[in-house]
């Protein structure tokens, strides 16, 4: 039976306005971290490397967030070292998302005993706590950009399979589905028209709130000196060093630990914005 | 005791959720006797169970209601009354059972626990003497050994069982109003019976004013003396129940009555 | 519920042993040479190299060294460290002990905080909800190695008599003990408490919008009695699965706040093995941290299924 009793207001649709205030304000802040870093040598004040004997010097006109321990410029350093952070940690959680892609979908279309031995290799690596497991696949294979990238893709790909698994176990079900199948529409086709879709907005979501843990993963690796090697600069790398000389110049810890937060508050912005705008519920 | 236990004029309820507004109750007037049983008939969303919680200064969970016109109890306005007062109130003076059995108790307490907090409560008994008023309470609506039973958890017990515990609840602290929400709607058509047996015994028995609401006609035929059609927050016909079953004089009541099954008749509880 | 439970344990069986097969096997997969990693320099010897190579068993089959090892490791027996050449067992159990404590003092206050402020966010909305949510989001980004610098940073600042820095063992002093791990913990905490308070908001706004809550204040309950016996008792029990599931979490996250607070623990050996390339060790404490992480795992399965069973919603 209806609901019979008059409405006399309905009041504003909050969840839709709020999503996607949240996404635009999100994706404004990626759009600003992308061109400082993509554009970081033309933007950068100074030679992230170059040294001077200005060393540990306060905020001045010149230096805006002041030398560190070697008289580097900490800005400069800092619009630089994004550039490294986010390349490890965007390309990182590409390939992941790619494996996941084609470990979940493999996993829930094929299902039986593919999906079983697929989710149990998974359910192995997904027992390590990332960082720890991060940690000892950096320390194997030596720290450098293109193992960091491979690590984080290695840690981050069991998560991205069980996302993309869930969906297309159910939508599997789906009638539409037997009925494409029914009139004789190809196995890849089905795949791409009809289970994809339906699997792509919880992975959207999972994928900022992976990119927003990857930063995490990606800096801490750098902190604990399995980062990039020197001398280029990186956020964790920045923090750690900083840390020596920090109360004689806070600010070249509160740099790299605002850009650090910023850059996670962002893909967290972004992953609850797009969760509200395409109603997906929680992800994890 | 006789008289108006309940008077209820130009109640309004509006219903305020994060999404929208629901003028729920629209104005409505009626009075309820000491020892009278009175139905409220009437399709979902008609306002009929907001003007039981309204009765009740309940709002639902996450919403907030807004209440005008006057609700007397004994003469005494509930509308003004404070909220220590009213919570007095409920369960010890105007206590309700609920339409589904199966969410109404707390799953991780037992039987025992959820008739006891409440006899603490209002009666102020000591854990022993609760506990074994609790244990007559079950054996008085109905549950076989009440003894062993009165430390089990819901799910031990079957839908119409745990309807009687509801029951049994409701009446422990003997309220002077029984407001008795779709308390069958939820159950199998012979457990309905039985469960529409019970209030009525307990009824007789304890002398309490009950107000029975229902989307059902089936269901007040021979349990209310007299009944109430609401419809889109108003009520659109009022009377006994024998005169409304006989002789509907809104098109909306004949619809209602048009949904019974002939065979049932009227004045009959199955 | 036996056979349940039989199954857990076989689970979890299967998935240790794949644990340490891919902890052995990453040891395995540094480049260069094993037996130079052993000798701590490359210009050895060949016939030293050679006895590394045998008193190691690099010249057997890989499953072979694969199973000895793993035999070893069940016995305690996890090798000697490349630094010291003393065996690792009785370091790591040392630096282990300490590790739990950090970790247990993290998760009790991440529980309280966390239950705290997600009960007073669900039950009081509004502004309250506003600004617990608006704390959940801001600390979610701020990870916790960086409040552990900052909060190092800020007593250096402003309270530099106040030593922050080290360890008290709880034998010398059951107090300074305590007060040494406080920040560490508090530190490690606050991520975590985050996710624990929005799982107890969530959980509590849920069983909140149960009838028998309606019933409750139906019956003429006290709030307070509303809230601790239906509300609580409900919702509390997810949320200790979400908790316990976040050891994993703390455990992780206690590498690099053991790393700032100069507290020796299992983090802080691991961190000092990966500089020195201490191989042995590191493959030990990564076996034995996923190894706590799976038990503890599997002990919350269990746990949550013999209640499930009980109360059945």
């Amino acid at each position: 039976m209806q609901d019979s009793a008059p409405v006399v207001a309905a009041r504003k649709g909050a969840g839709i306005t709020q999503g996607w205030l949240l996404l635009g304000v999100g994706l404004a802040m990626l759009a600003a971290m992308l061109v400082l870093t993509i554009f970081a040598p033309l933007v950068a004040p100074y030679d992230p490397s170059v040294t001077s004997p200005d060393s540990l010097a306060p905020a001045s006109a010149a230096h805006w967030l002041g030398t560190d321990s070697i008289g580097r410029d900490v800005l400069s350093r800092l619009i630089v070292g994004g550039r490294t952070t986010l390349l490890i940690t965007v390309s990182a959680v590409l390939i992941a998302l790619v494996a996941g892609l084609i470990l979940g979908l493999a996993a829930g279309y094929l299902g039986g005993r593919t999906d079983e031995i697929i989710m149990r290799l998974l359910d192995v690596v997904f027992a390590f706590p990332v960082l720890l497991l991060a940690i000892a696949v950096v320390a194997a294979l030596g720290p450098s950009v293109p193992n960091l990238i491979l690590t984080i893709a290695i840690v981050y790909t069991p998560a991205m399979a069980r996302v993309v698994r869930a969906p297309v176990l159910s939508v599997k079900q789906w009638d539409h589905v037997e009925a494409a199948r029914s009139v004789g529409m190809s196995e890849m086709r089905l795949v791409l028209r009809h289970i994809l879709p339906i699997v792509v907005s919880p992975i959207l979501v999972a994928t900022s709130l992976t990119l927003s843990q990857t930063i995490f993963t990606v800096t801490a690796l750098s902190f604990l000196g399995l980062g990039p090697p020197p001398p280029d600069p990186n956020w964790g790398g920045m923090l750690s060093e900083a840390r020596q000389f920090m109360e004689l110049a806070p600010l070249t810890v509160v740099g790299p630990a605002l850009a650090i937060v910023f850059a996670t508050l962002t893909f967290i912005i972004i992953a609850n914005g797009l969760r509200e705008v395409l109603d997906v519920g929680s992800v994890r | 005791m006789t008289g108006s236990l309940l008077r209820v004029s130009d109640l309004t309820a509006t219903v305020t959720t994060r999404r929208e507004v629901i003028q729920a109750v629209r104005g409505i007037s009626f009075d309820i006797n000491a020892d009278e049983a009175v139905g409220f008939v009437g399709e979902s969303g008609c306002g009929k169970s907001v003007t039981a919680k309204a009765l009740m200064r309940l709002a639902p969970e996450g919403a907030s209601i807004g209440l005008g016109g006057s609700v007397a109890f004994w003469g005494q306005e509930l509308l003004g009354l404070g909220e220590d007062e009213m919570r007095d109130l409920r369960g010890r003076r105007i206590a309700m059972v609920f339409q589904d059995p199966m969410t109404s108790l707390n799953p991780v307490m037992s039987i025992g626990a959820q008739m006891s907090d409440m006899l603490r409560r209002h009666l102020g008994l000591s854990a022993k003497a609760a506990r074994e008023r609790s244990v007559e309470l079950l054996d008085l609506v109905g549950i076989p050994d009440p003894a062993r039973r009165v430390d089990d958890f819901p799910h031990q017990f079957s839908g119409g069982q745990r309807q009687r515990v509801m029951i049994a609840i409701a009446i422990s602290c003997e309220p002077d109003l029984l407001i008795a929400d779709e308390p069958t709607t939820a159950l199998d058509v012979t457990v309905q019976a039985q469960i529409l047996r019970l209030l009525l015994r307990l009824r007789e028995e304890r002398g309490m004013a009950l107000m029975l609401i229902t989307h059902d006609f089936g269901v007040v035929a021979g349990m209310v003396d007299r009944v109430n059609v609401m419809y889109r927050g108003e009520i659109v016909e009022a009377g006994p129940v024998d005169d409304v079953f006989a002789r509907p004089q809104h098109a909306y009541t004949r619809a209602l009555l048009d949904a019974v099954p002939r065979l049932q008749g009227a004045g009959a509880v199955r | 519920m036996t056979r349940f439970v039989l199954g857990r344990l076989a689970w979890m069986a299967a998935i240790l042993l794949g644990v340490s097969f891919v902890a052995f096997m990453l040891m395995r997969a540094i480049p260069g040479d094993f037996a130079i990693a052993a000798a701590g320099s490359q210009s050895v010897a060949p016939e030293v190299l050679a006895t590394i190579r045998r008193d190691l068993g690099l010249d057997q089959p890989l499953m072979a060294q694969y199973l000895s090892w793993l035999g070893a490791a069940l016995t305690g027996d996890f090798g000697k460290s490349f630094v010291t050449r003393q065996p690792v067992l009785g370091e790591l159990l040392n630096r282990l002990i300490v590790t739990i404590q950090l970790t247990l003092l993290a998760a009790v206050i991440a529980a309280v905080m966390g239950v705290a402020s997600g009960l007073a966010a669900a039950r009081l909305r509004g502004a309250t909800d506003w600004l617990v949510r608006l704390w959940n989001g801001l600390m979610l980004a701020v990870p916790n190695y960086v409040v552990a610098t900052l909060i190092v940073l800020l007593f250096g600042l402003y309270f530099p008599e106040i030593t922050v820095l080290g360890y008290t063992p709880f034998l010398e002093s059951p107090l300074g003990n305590l007060a040494s791990l406080l920040l560490p913990a508090i530190a490690l905490a606050l991520a975590v408490s985050v996710t624990i308070a929005e799982n107890t908001r969530a959980a509590v706004l849920e069983v909140a919008n149960q009838d028998f809550v309606m019933v409750a204040r139906a019956k003429g309950l006290t709030p307070a009695a509303i809230l601790r016996d239906y509300l609580m008792r409900n919702a509390l029990t997810p949320v200790i699965t979400a908790a316990g599931l976040k050891i994993a979490a703390l455990l992780g996250g206690s590498i690099l706040v053991e790393t700032i607070f100069a507290i020796p623990g299992m983090g802080q050996y691991l961190f000092d093995s990966i500089n020195s390339r201490d191989y042995p060790v590191i493959q030990a404490i990564v076996l034995v941290a996923a190894g706590i992480v799976v038990l503890v795992n599997t002990m919350i399965d269990i746990a949550y299924a013999r209640v499930d069973a009980r109360v059945q919603m």
